[in-house]
């Protein structure tokens, strides 16, 4: 028998749709569903919620996410994702609370663990490269560790004939190459299969990015609907990976919104580097073969990373973010004015706020001083600041919001007060993460 | 003429670090491309954006640039304090630049 698999993407974020990810799974199309739910600050996000709740951590729709999937399981389908985030024995519990509220059994739930590595990066005092600083320079701010964990777990899972696998940080693509490997009987050191699979999960991971979301910008480049959008499909064989899209959904897959997504955040195309192996992505090649429709190809692969990359998340305190908007003649001048006076008031807090900036939107919030500007109709100032208490943050935000009271016309103050969670990049040797599994009949 | 008219790009970012990539809509501008949109014209692009380095690899597979840039988010999605801390709207300051009309 000719092997082959059919694997959509589901989710590239916490906060994705699971409508449609649902509709992708119910439409006969696709025998697995991958879930990427989680980003670099979601996992820290994820960590405090833990410290706060020995209960929680996970990935917080997994009601929502079983209740979509149940008819999907129930033909056969599989499901895989990072549903874990801090937490996987909690997610496992939601997981199989799911099941059982669904009137389901014979689930075979498999999880991943040992990608939490905060015990080891304070042991070994693991340097933190972005930071030029070592674990122990942070103290008690290093609030968590996570090994990005690759394929290996899931393809053990699946050969245990699990339904359903989830983990803590199973990397991105990983939970695309997890199941190809498996069904395609790709060993997981066969570099040149690996960077291959790793190629169609990366493709795969960003969800409606990969099909014309973020590639829309009129007149240049036009879809003819991105109001619903697709998920994303590969069909893999041995002979071919082909990239597709769900019919009769909006986006695109064609060559344009592939190769953005393609070089999307892989920095040095020779050496992408995943849990699974150093992919060589410079001379992929891909061709348009139909409507929606990519073929692509040439991807080499090179050993995996003798170091698993890990994400230290640190505790920075709190972030507040103030708006508010002045509008008409002068409407520069004054937001100017705005940010002199709160800058002013602040003076008696300045030794305990880390950081502050002020911004107008409509002039240089997002560039800075790179572009040409005008006298524009409105601008919206931004008063930003990071402190490490919480006190002051909101002194922060009070002295913000006082501009209701002048420069003149101040309009549509909001505030926002949240967690500031710094994460840096570290590595481990791959021996000294153990990932470790289990398996669990609903 | 701007790169946007011959080219396209999408921004992301790990850490503090931005990627950026530029890809041709034409394959006949792509040597355009490859030599009007130097690693130095990006930095130009980007001014004091950017402190760190800024390395340009090629995609001659698929035509494209993609310019790594460290220091280049403010410390990065959880810890900037800037508007758009991932730099999504990166791809459209790359796009603004300024090259020789082509044919």
């Amino acid at each position: 028998m000719t092997r082959s698999i059919s694997i959509g993407c589901g989710s590239a974020w916490s906060d994705d749709r699971l409508d449609w990810a649902q509709e992708l799974a119910d439409s006969g199309h696709v025998s697995y569903m991958g879930f990427d739910c989680l980003a670099e600050r979601t996992m820290a996000l994820a960590q405090i919620r833990r410290q706060n709740d020995e209960m929680r951590g996970q990935y917080e729709r997994i009601p929502e996410l079983m209740d979509r999937m149940v008819k999907f399981l129930s033909s056969g389908g599989k499901v895989i994702g990072n549903f874990g985030a801090a937490n996987p024995s909690a997610a496992l519990d939601d997981v199989l609370r799911g099941l059982q509220s669904n009137g389901m059994s014979g689930v075979r739930v498999g999880v991943v663990y040992g990608d939490d590595v905060l015990d080891h990066v304070v042991d070994q005092n693991l340097e933190l490269p972005e930071l030029e600083a070592r674990a122990s320079d942070l103290g008690e701010k290093l609030v968590s560790a996570n090994a990005y964990i690759g394929a290996d777990p899931i393809v053990e899972l699946l050969a245990e004939e699990c339904q359903f696998v989830l983990g803590g940080r199973i990397a991105d693509p990983s939970l695309f190459v997890g199941p190809i490997a498996y069904e395609m009987g790709w060993a997981t050191n066969d570099w040149d299969r690996m960077a291959a699979a790793t190629l169609v999960g990366h493709l795969l991971e960003c969800g409606t990015h990969g099909t014309g979301g973020n590639y829309v910008d009129p007149p240049y480049r036009v879809l003819d609907d991105i109001v619903h959008l697709g998920f994303p499909i590969a069909h893999v064989s041995n002979e071919e990976s082909v990239i597709t899209k769900l019919p009769g959904t909006g986006g695109a897959v064609n060559l344009g919104v592939v190769k953005t997504q393609l070089a999307y955040e892989i920095h040095d195309p020779t050496s992408y580097l995943t849990p699974d192996s150093t992919a060589d992505f410079s001379n992929v090649w891909i061709e348009e073969v139909g409507p929606d429709r990519v073929r692509v190809g040439g991807a080499t692969g090179r050993p995996r990373p003798e170091d698993l990359k890990v994400l230290v998340g640190i505790d920075e305190g709190w972030k507040v973010v103030t708006e508010v908007s002045f509008g008409g003649p002068g409407c520069v001048d004054r937001a100017q004015l705005g940010a002199e006076v709160v800058a002013k008031r602040l003076e008696p807090y300045k030794s305990a706020i880390s950081e502050v900036r002020y911004d107008l939107h409509g002039m240089s919030a997002l560039f800075g001083d790179q572009l040409p500007k005008g006298e524009p109709a409105e601008v919206r100032l931004r008063i930003a600041a990071r402190c490490q208490e919480r006190d002051i943050a909101d002194v922060v935000s009070f002295e913000s919001q006082y501009l209701w009271m002048g420069p003149a016309g101040a309009g549509g103050v909001i505030t926002q007060t949240t967690p500031a969670i710094g994460v840096t990049p570290a590595f481990l040797p791959r021996d000294d993460v153990k990932a470790w599994t289990e398996v669990i009949d609903s | 003429m701007k790169l946007r008219e011959i080219a396209y790009s999408r921004s992301g970012d790990k850490g503090d670090v931005s990627n950026i990539c530029v890809f041709a809509y034409e394959e006949s501008h792509w040597e355009t491309i490859r030599r009007e949109v130097t690693a130095e014209r990006v930095r130009e692009v980007f001014g004091e954006l950017v402190k760190g380095e800024i390395t340009r690899y090629e995609l001659p597979g698929t035509s494209g640039l993609n310019f790594v840039m460290t220091q280049a988010l403010d410390g990065g999605v959880s810890r900037s304090l800037r508007t758009d801390p991932h730099g999504k709207s990166y791809q459209s300051l790359i796009l603004d630049m300024e090259i020789p009309p082509t044919a």
